[in-house]
């Protein structure tokens, strides 16, 4: 019953400070950093706390352990694919030192 | 399924707040300044509702919502990466 509220408790508060940082940063690249990390590692957690916590058959938990699966293959495919099109589409980055461009002239 | 009171239970408590969460994060694709801004809002609006739908399927014990959950990922796969395809091509058309 403890580690399963745990790791509930942990998926929401990590979603709640990517919402946060996806409000806040200036920059879409760093909007991604905020909010698909966070989203992965909160979602992933929340299932698996979900699926040790529910009184439930064998067969919906193993549901559940995919779901998860599932999100941790797609979540940074798609991830990688905007910062991508993002950055060929001419929107430039707000730091110092832009290595993307530096290692694709 | 613990209590009769939904408000005891934790997992109501998830739904909760991850909808109100979704709900603030309206304002990144309403207001984004570009259009991968808008994008990246939508796809962690859409990472969110899977799991209050996977949730809310525990909690009110209706088991087949879990694979609408399932469909919507994959879904969300095959447009997010359409939509980031189709905005690297119209940068190479536009130059």
């Amino acid at each position: 019953m403890v580690i399963e509220l745990i790791l509930i408790i942990f998926g929401i508060s990590i979603m709640i400070f990517g919402a946060i940082g996806l409000l806040r940063f200036p920059d879409p690249y760093t909007r991604l950093h905020a909010a698909t990390k966070t989203d992965t590692g909160g979602a992933i957690s929340i299932l698996i706390g979900t699926a040790l916590l529910a009184p439930a058959p064998l067969s919906v938990k193993i549901k559940l352990v995919l779901l998860a699966i599932l999100i941790a293959m797609i979540n940074p495919m798609i991830s990688h694919a905007i910062g991508r099109a993002a950055h060929k589409s001419g929107i430039e980055p707000k730091v110092g030192i832009d290595m993307y461009a530096r290692d694709n002239p | 399924m613990f209590e009769e009171n939904l408000l005891l239970n934790p997992l109501t408590w998830v739904i909760i707040i991850l909808l109100t969460t979704a709900f603030i994060l309206f304002y990144r694709v309403i207001v984004g300044p570009t259009i991968p801004d808008r994008f990246i809002g939508v796809n962690t609006i859409t990472t969110k509702l899977m799991v209050v739908i996977a949730v809310l399927s525990i909690l009110i014990e209706e088991y087949f919502l879990l694979d609408i959950a399932i469909v919507l990922v994959l879904v969300n796969t095959v447009g997010g990466l359409v939509l980031a395809k189709h905005l690297e091509r119209c940068a190479q058309d536009g130059n």
